[in-house]
């Protein structure tokens, strides 16, 4: 994948651009606004990091100009300022996720990844399947093995969310903000909770385990790792 | 604009009331005056002219006699132009030579007579009753032979010029009121528009938008001085509010940043380590995770008050949000052997952020979570009360002690007997600054046993006093707004 880096601070760049490549990612690292504003009008990327601030233009400005320009590329946004106004100030410029600094690389990576495979949401299918596990999102029905499960609407959404970004690393903080909507970090264990209720009504009777949890990043689902 | 009933409560118009009081009372106190004066002197005239006319007659006695006297009083009697004249000789006897009186006991000098003692006389009525109606003013005079001579005037033109000062008076006092309370409130609207500007533009800084500022007419008035002042007043409060904010900004990204690098370096070393080095480094980073986020609590929670976030308030349905946060906890409470409950009577449309809310429910609930017993029940609902949204989220755990209650709003104010359980002592400043910014009240009470948090918000009645959201400014919120959600009651 082709990666467009736009960030000034060179330490947590290089952090990045590292932890990409290790990835096998293709990375472009732009130190200014003017530089990365440049290369993102070029257009030949598949997901774009942009930090919000930035000497010269500023990554709000990045973002409505090149969404201006007809680039459709997603957009991570790296907020710094801990503004609790920079979510919805970024959606509105273009960006399609957005992710507060300091981060865990592993938050970063999932992001990205997540972004990578998104579809526009007319291409969204009706039918989820990862294996034998089948969630219908219009009749709003989950089989496993042609067996009927019973699940609580989060519990659905939960699963839903996991089928969508089936075989990719999903953090808690992406659950939270995609699943429950909450844009904070609760002190108790929400997503814990959830998730081996879930495991309960998915895994626990059969032989092979779809929810896997991924070590200091966040959890999967699929067949195995 | 000013509505009449405010005007009337108004300090002005209190001032100007009491200044039109004074005014007419002056007013009144001059006319009484001028009204004493002028009657006097119509009475000293009145005098004057009987005086006049007795010397006239007593003279005509002296150098013609009698005879002549008497046909000068016939003559005069008959004298329609004088009707309220009276008149009266008499002999020694006591027998009247002429006049238009009935005989009398002669008195010398100044008298007044009531008008009854003419009446008696019938024959001799002269002129119209109404003249009659009066008292006399009369001099009488004891001539030569033991003659007696009286000369009066009845008080008709002196009454008479009284009714027409009156009147005059009557109406100056109308007119002077008129114009006091006319100008008064001419005044005193002109002083309220600019006073009620002022108050607009201060109400609107307490909201958030600092930029505002009094109008001046660049004149040199007192209100012009005050407003000049108020204006320096609000530059100076900006200067300081930007350097603050500016101090925090560069906080957030001077020490962030570092942090966070500290943090990509642990990641790293983390990566290196073999089996054992990793549980350390791991422990650091959980711990810089959880100074980081203290941190951006306070910033979230300095970022609330400064009430920027106003811009972004959208139609939010309390019922969902209630819902939302039941569905997320309720199996947390369940595995802790808790009962979270959720009751909604009527759900409630406000205007406010979504996400500032859900946040807020959740860090009372979880509050009750974390301070409450295996076994205690934890309930959330949204009633009416008085046509205000309210939310309640109540437990059966240990409570706040009462003289507590008030202090746990502060930043990292934690009870002495929760100083072991985990947690940054910012969840309730934030349901605080939350609730500030949407007008709602907050209130601890006791749930007996446990705690019972009520937040209160504004009714529909209530928005315009106390003007919650920013007006003019479109709504930025990229949320769609909602409406109440039938699921809420479910």
């Amino acid at each position: 994948m082709k990666i467009l880096l736009i960030e000034d601070d060179s330490d947590t760049a290089a952090y990045v651009e590292d932890g990409l490549r290790q990835q096998g990612h293709v990375v472009d690292h732009a130190a200014t606004g003017l530089d990365g504003l440049s290369r993102a009008s070029g257009g030949a990327y598949h997901v774009m990091v942009i930090d919000r601030m930035l000497p010269g233009v500023d990554g709000l400005t990045i973002v409505k100009k090149i969404r201006a320009a007809g680039i459709r590329a997603p957009v991570l946004l790296l907020t710094t300022l801990g503004g609790i106004n920079d979510r919805v100030e970024g959606l509105e410029a273009g960006a399609d996720d957005y992710l507060t600094k300091p981060f865990a690389f592993a938050e970063l990576l999932a992001r990205v990844n997540a972004l990578a495979r998104r579809l526009p949401p007319a291409e969204e299918e009706t039918l989820l399947r990862v294996a034998d596990l089948e969630l219908n999102r219009l009749e709003r029905t989950v089989t496993r093995g042609g067996k009927s499960i019973e699940l609580q609407p989060q519990e659905f959404r939960l699963l839903e969310y996991l089928m969508r970004n089936a075989e990719q690393v999903v953090t808690r903080t992406m659950l939270l903000q995609n699943v429950w909507e909450f844009h904070f970090d609760p002190h108790t264990t929400v997503v814990e909770t959830h998730i081996s209720r879930l495991r309960a009504k998915i895994d626990r009777d059969f032989d092979e385990e779809l929810i896997h949890t991924v070590r200091g990043s966040g959890y999967s689902l699929g067949l195995s790792r | 604009m000013v509505s009449p009933g405010n005007f009337l409560k108004s300090t002005s118009f209190r001032l100007l009331a009491w200044y039109a009081a004074v005014f007419v009372a002056s007013v009144a106190i001059l006319l009484l005056i001028v009204y004493w004066i002028t009657l006097a002197e119509l009475d000293q005239q009145l005098s004057e002219s009987v005086e006049r006319e007795t010397d006239v007659l007593a003279e005509l006695y002296k150098s013609r006699g009698p005879e002549s006297t008497v046909r000068a009083i016939q003559l005069r009697i008959a004298d329609l132009r004088a009707p309220r004249r009276y008149y009266l000789l008499q002999n020694a006897a006591g027998e009247r030579l002429a006049g238009n009186l009935p005989p009398m006991k002669p008195i010398e000098g100044e008298m007044v007579l009531p008008v009854s003692s003419l009446l008696r006389d019938r024959s001799l009525k002269s002129s119209g009753a109404m003249a009659d109606a009066h008292p006399v003013v009369a001099m009488g005079r004891r001539l030569e032979n033991g003659e007696f001579l009286l000369v009066g005037e009845n008080r008709y033109r002196a009454v008479k010029a009284r009714e027409a000062i009156l009147q005059a008076f009557g109406w100056g006092i109308v007119i002077t009121v008129l114009l006091a309370a006319g100008g008064g409130a001419a005044l005193g609207v002109g002083f309220l528009r600019r006073i009620e500007a002022i108050n607009r533009t201060t109400r609107s800084i307490m909201d958030g938008d600092l930029s505002k500022r009094v109008p001046t007419r660049g004149g040199e008035d007192e209100m012009d001085q005050l407003a000049i002042n108020l204006n320096a007043m609000l530059d100076r409060i900006q200067a300081l509010m930007e350097s603050v904010k500016r101090v925090s900004d560069d906080i957030a990204h001077d020490l962030r940043t570092p942090l966070s690098r500290l943090r990509h370096r642990l990641e790293a070393t983390r990566a290196k380590l073999g089996p054992g080095g990793e549980r350390d480094v791991e422990q650091s980073i959980s711990e810089l995770d959880a100074i980081l986020e203290t941190f951006s609590a306070l910033l979230r929670i300095a970022q609330i008050e400064s009430g920027a976030r106003q811009a972004a308030f959208s139609n939010v349905s309390l019922g969902r949000i209630l819902s939302t946060v039941f569905e997320a906890y309720a199996a947390v409470a369940e595995d802790q052997g808790q009962k979270l409950e959720v009751g909604v009577e009527r759900d409630f449309s406000i205007r406010g952020d979504r996400e500032l809310l859900t946040q807020m429910v959740a860090n009372l609930v979880e509050n009750a979570i974390r301070h409450c017993p295996a076994g205690a029940r934890i309930s959330v609902s949204l009633e009416q009360d008085t046509g205000a949204p309210v939310l309640s989220v109540t437990d059966t755990g240990p409570g706040i002690p009462a003289p507590e209650r008030d202090k746990v709003f502060r930043r990292f104010y934690r009870l002495e007997t929760s100083r072991t359980t985990p947690g940054s002592g910012l969840g309730l400043a934030l349901v605080k600054a939350v609730a500030d910014l949407h007008g709602a009240a907050v209130e601890l009470s006791d749930n007996r046993p446990g705690l019972r948090v009520r937040i209160r918000f504004l009714a529909d009645s209530e928005i315009g006093a106390k003007k919650v959201s920013t007006s003019g400014e479109p709504v930025t919120g990229h949320g769609e707004d909602e409406a109440p959600d039938d699921r809420a009651g479910a």
